[in-house]
């Protein structure tokens, strides 16, 4: 058992979990936050998409004992205020989802893109979503909705 | 149509739980006393099971239980049953081996549970899986479909593991047709095996509580009616008042999840003898070797023209894998989905189809987005698009010639089915517009200045949707009727909440069908709340499969909506003192004809409960009403897709550098919903043309078992959609709709693959083109054109 | 799976041959091999624990050898059961000659293997088997001529030959 901090959507946790549990296990079964989803085994579909540290990580494949001292954004704690995050907007307003099963892997996703990202055309778009899988939608509202998502990041930043 | 929200493009009411991260998944679901279950699962294709000792996994710290496949025959649980029967073409009934929920002496696929561990941890129950010991003995296993029948028997009750030899149509006016032909093509084709891969994973989570003897049972199912039916009714693990299916958010299904699977079954069983709850959750592994695959045809088939390219007859052979067992619905997918979908958009006069469905030491197949239409249109439109070659036709003209016209419907086809309405000329013309298809060959000489092999094909599919009249269906074996149910219970403030048999794991019922009612109704939107997926709260359903979801639910809904429009005209009538002939509804308003008196949807729901003096012989308070809808025929949506490949011939790799989709699914109700179906639709079936495969070796392992092996389209393998529409609404069910779920995986494999051959200069290849495939056939193309 | 190697080892076919036979030997060399043990004539009972891409498995199994032809051949079968993680079997057939080398008196030894495994391990590591076959034969035999030969900085070359 490890003793590990994290900053999580703004909130001190601590959680006491085995060396090797992974970081989606404990943020799923301990933390309670389920937005973050397992869609495979083999690190390819970005389900579990959170941001460690401002970074997008999948953390089906990370373990939580690296995280110690880490900040840790997930899904539920995009948006802010109970406002929806311009990305979360974008999704909806593109109907960039469906099952949205693979939703929150790719919000998290396309919100770490436009944040390292200057320039994001559709087609930069598409082969930068490569590590997230969605089976329902075709991928066209969601690169739609990165493209609106990321003009609404601009916005509200200026 | 009333009000006005129909045809609305309405951003989707449940979208905000799934983009804030607060869908509720089963896997998210977590109780207090939970315990955790992890299936041994068979390493082997086919072997008998010579023991199982699980005594090391019950020592180990937080194991509680182990049962196997001996547990489940001890206490007599009945195998899955599957819910169609098949006739052979001799009249006798379909073989069906048992399914047991866990083997006991014989596994028959390489994945298939022997063993249940229950722990108090995820963790406890996955260590403790690795020390159940299971003696196997193995046998070789039959895998290849196409030898099958003359591999080595697999059960004792299946003479040459076929399943049943089924036949459809009148085959000597078929070898008449063929007898005065100008000109017969000829085709041999495979329609490759898929895996579902929805995203979320089968999980389930069964609760027993033994105060009320009740088991809950949340599962990822697409109609948790049906599972609750199978599982008391069948497999006999409780009676059916005393089983609660819930099926809560559900992450993508696309026919996977309709089946009744052993995992689920396993666990409510094992919840009620060991009187806990029990959580599964597949890992991406036990999706692959698990989830009922798709298609899985090998085929040849001929077509008879005249010399004017008039199609005389069709005659199809076709050999089906249903796996290792037959799941909830196999033997129908191939057969009366299949077959009878063989005239297509054609007026061909004769066509006769036999299909042998035959048992394999592979996972189960079942119906997968399109179920047996993707199957029969990647034929009819492979075949029509080579003809047209053989003849030296134009595709599209070879198409038109043979149509059916707009003005010939209702139309009998040789195969049972009798079209009700469809314009095929109107979809036709409007892709070849939106395609460019007129200038289609300067685009080819241009990227052959590139280097470029470019192609086009072509693709006109049909298929029978909104499953299904149950008269037909019962006529042709199904083991329970295709109506659905629907209630609109209008609350006293006057919001409505609206239940449903149909089930949304993806496809916005929450949105689509209140929309319909609100309209109905002249309700805002956001006072219509839908509810669905569980057994507790609706009197019985049929689920989410076939496209039939607003065809049939929604017109049980819009039937439910007429009622309680009707009932409130006599509480109307009663509050203004008239006759219920004097009153008129125009959403939202109760109008009195004959003066300007009114009162609102509002104050009518009000008064449904609050109002104290009901004449007691016709007018009963409350304003709630049901109703069960039996489609009258299935619904025919059709439509064209054009495909434009370019072709690398250094490398093989195929790219999609255009693809049109213009539909005909009647009545739209929410057009951006149906598109983004249409997208979703269209991936799937560009997948299975270019991308996937599953591929098992000689020795049943699963080569494709993981998404390192098994290609899934990535964003990176489409173009832009372009989408268009056309609409011929539906003649016998009051929304007029026809469904859309499925089109997209339909219409789009032959497109891809028309074009792809095309740009090889006819060299044909079966699907999927991969790189290595195409660049071979490049090069036996460019042979044939030097010799 | 097939895997056709060879490599010359610069000790007598008969030593050679000798450490072939020896089940310390071999338990000493096979990569994580916990337990060799003989159970009869010519055979052995073993576990092995090994990782294969995302795959770890403890394989407990039965190792046989036949068609004896000392000092110059044999062929060795093996079977084993991972659980969970499934199973692995095959066959390799090994052969000694004597080759003259500049130190003298050296042994060329030739291997071929067939093997085929099964469940998980098949499932998730099924590309990676050929890789993980050839790393583990590179373990094998850099052990192998490090304990012949008593010499802890000798790295043999092995090389792959055709079919035979
Ligand atoms: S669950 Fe992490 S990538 Fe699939
Ligand atoms: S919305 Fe279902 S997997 Fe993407």
């Amino acid at each position: 058992m490890e003793a590990i901090k994290l900053q999580v959507n703004g909130r001190k946790r601590t959680v006491h979990c085995a060396t090797n549990a992974t970081l989606v296990d404990v943020i799923r079964e301990q933390l309670h936050l389920t937005g973050t989803h397992v869609g495979c085994d083999t690190s390819q579909c970005g389900a579990c998409t959170v941001h460690l540290d401002g970074d997008a990580v999948k953390a089906c494949t990370i373990l939580a004992a690296q995280c110690d001292g880490s900040t840790l954004t997930t899904i539920e704690g995009l948006a802010q205020n109970e406002v929806h995050h311009p990305m979360q907007q974008a999704f909806n307003e593109c109907h960039g989802l469906q099952c949205g099963f693979c939703t929150p892997g790719m919000i998290m996703s396309a919100v770490d893109l436009v944040h390292k990202e200057e320039e994001l055309s559709p087609e930069a778009i598409r082969s930068a979503l490569e590590g997230n899988i969605c089976r329902c939608t075709g991928y066209q509202n969601i690169v739609a909705a990165v493209v609106q998502g990321a003009a609404g990041m601009k916005e509200q930043q200026s | 149509m009333s009000g006005s929200l129909v045809g609305q493009r309405i951003l989707r009411k449940e979208d905000h739980r799934y983009i804030t991260g607060k869908g509720r998944y089963t896997d998210d679901i977590q109780q207090v006393g939970m315990t955790y279950g992890c299936f041994v699962r068979s390493p082997y294709a086919r072997a008998d099971i010579k023991g199982f000792d699980v005594s090391q996994a019950l020592e180990m710290e937080d194991v509680i239980s182990v049962l196997t496949g001996l547990d489940v025959a001890a206490d007599g649980l009945g195998g899955l049953p599957c819910g169609w029967m098949i006739h052979s073409k001799d009249g006798s009934e379909m073989r069906q081996p048992v399914h047991p929920v866990m083997a006991a002496e014989r596994v028959n696929y390489l994945g298939e549970p022997v063993a249940l561990v229950v722990a108090e941890t995820k963790e406890a129950a996955k260590n403790a899986a690795e020390l159940v010991l299971v003696d196997y003995e193995e046998l070789t296993p039959v895998v290849d479909v196409a030898s099958a029948a003359q591999g080595e028997q697999l059960y004792a009750e299946v003479p040459n593991n076929t399943c049943y030899e089924w036949g459809l149509g009148d085959e000597a006016a078929t070898d008449e047709g063929f007898a005065s032909a100008a000109h017969v093509t000829h085709i041999e084709l495979t329609n490759n095996r898929l895996i579902p891969n929805a995203i979320e994973p089968r999980a389930a989570l069964a609760e027993y509580n033994s105060g009320t003897d009740e088991i809950v049972l949340h599962t990822t199912s697409q109609n948790p009616h049906l599972v609750r039916l199978i599982l008391t009714a069948f497999v006999q693990i409780a009676p059916e008042h005393k089983l609660r299916v819930i099926a809560p958010d559900v992450g993508g299904g696309f026919g996977s999840k309709i089946f009744i699977y052993s995992e689920e079954t396993a666990l409510a069983w094992a919840s009620k003898k060991l009187g806990l709850s029990i959580k599964w959750t597949a890992e991406r592994s036990e999706s692959f070797l698990t989830d009922a695959h798709g298609r899985d045809h090998v085929t040849k088939a001929a077509l008879a023209m005249d010399s004017e390219g008039q199609f005389l007859a069709f005659k199809v052979s076709t050999t089906a894998n249903m796996g290792a067992y037959l799941s909830t619905f196999a033997s129908s997918v191939p057969t009366y989905l299949y077959g009878t979908l063989l005239a297509g958009q054609y007026r061909t006069p004769a066509i006769y189809v036999e299909v042998n469905s035959v048992f394999t030491n592979t996972a189960p197949v079942d119906a997968y987005r399109g179920a047996g239409r993707p199957e029969a249109t990647y034929l009819v439109e492979r075949i029509v698009e080579k003809a047209a070659g053989e003849i030296g036709l134009n595709p599209a003209e070879l198409r038109r010639r043979n149509f059916i016209g707009k003005d010939q419907f209702p139309y009998q086809t040789p195969v049972a089915l009798e079209y009700d309405i469809g314009d095929y000329e109107a979809s036709l013309d409007k892709a070849l517009e939106m395609a460019s298809y007129e200038t289609f060959e300067q685009r080819r000489v241009e990227a052959l200045a590139r280097g470029k092999l470019r192609g086009i094909g072509l693709s006109c599919y049909i298929e029978a949707c909104g499953l299904a009249p149950s008269q037909v269906a019962g006529a042709l074996g199904a083991g329970v009727g295709l109506w659905e149910s629907g209630e609109v219970r209008v609350n006293p403030t006057g919001s409505v909440t609206v239940l449903t048999g149909s089930h949304s794991h993806g496809q916005g019922h929450e949105t689509t069908f209140a929309q319909l009612v609100a309209d109905r109704l002249g309700l805002a939107i956001e006072d219509v709340e839908v509810v669905h997926g569980d057994t507790g709260k609706l009197d019985f359903g049929l689920g989410t499969y076939g496209s039939r979801s607003l065809a049939v639910g929604g017109s049980a809904l819009s039937v439910a909506a007429d009622k309680v429009v009707e009932k409130g005209r006599k509480i109307a009538a009663l509050l203004l003192n008239t006759e219920v002939d004097n009153i008129a509804f125009d959403a939202p308003v109760y109008k009195m004809m004959d003066s300007n008196e009114t009162k609102t949807f509002q104050e009518i729901a009000f008064a449904a409960y609050v109002n104290h003096d009901w004449p007691s012989d016709n007018l009963e308070p409350g304003l709630a009403e049901k109703a069960f809808y039996d489609p009258l025929n299935f619904t025919y949506p059709a439509g064209t897709h054009i495909c434009e490949v370019e072709i690398d011939p250094d490398t093989g790799v195929t790219e999609i550098v255009q693809f049109v989709a213009v539909d005909d699914f009647g009545t739209i109700i929410n057009p951006m919903i149906v598109e983004g179906q249409v997208h979703g639709g269209l991936a799937q079936g560009i997948g299975q043309a270019l991308l996937e495969q599953a591929v098992y070796d000689e020795s049943g392992q699963l080569v494709t078992g993981s998404y390192m092996d098994y290609c899934m389209p990535r964003a990176d393998n489409f173009p832009d959609f372009k989408v268009g529409m056309t609409c011929t609404p539906c003649t016998h069910n009051p929304v007029g709709a026809k469904g859309c779920g499925e089109a997209g995986a339909i219409g789009s494999p032959p497109a891809v693959m028309n074009a792809v051959i095309n740009a090889l200069g006819g060299v044909e290849i079966d699907m999927p083109a991969t790189p290595e495939k195409v660049w071979r056939a490049v090069l036996s193309s460019q042979a044939q054109k030097i010799a | 799976m097939e895997l056709h190697q060879q490599l010359t080892l610069p000790q007598s076919v008969d030593k050679v041959w000798a450490a072939l036979n020896d089940p310390k030997m071999l338990q000493q060399c096979l990569p994580g091999c916990e337990r060799f043990e003989a159970v009869g004539p010519d055979q052995f009972e073993m576990t092995v624990s090994t990782k294969i891409g995302p795959v770890k498995a403890k394989f407990t199994g039965k190792i046989a050898l036949s068609d004896l032809n000392p000092p110059l051949s044999y062929v060795i079968k093996g079977e084993g059961k991972g659980g969970v993680a499934g199973f692995a079997k095959g066959s390799a057939t090994v052969s000694l000659a004597t080759i003259a080398s500049e130190q003298g008196e050296a042994t060329r030894l030739t291997y071929s293997v067939e093997a085929s495994v099964g469940g998980k391990i098949a499932q998730l590591g099924g590309r990676l088997i050929q890789g993980a076959a050839r790393k583990m034969a590179q373990d094998f035999f850099t052990k192998f001529v490090q304990a012949l030969c008593e010499d802890e900085t000798l790295v043999p070359e092995i090389e792959t030959v055709s079919a035979p």
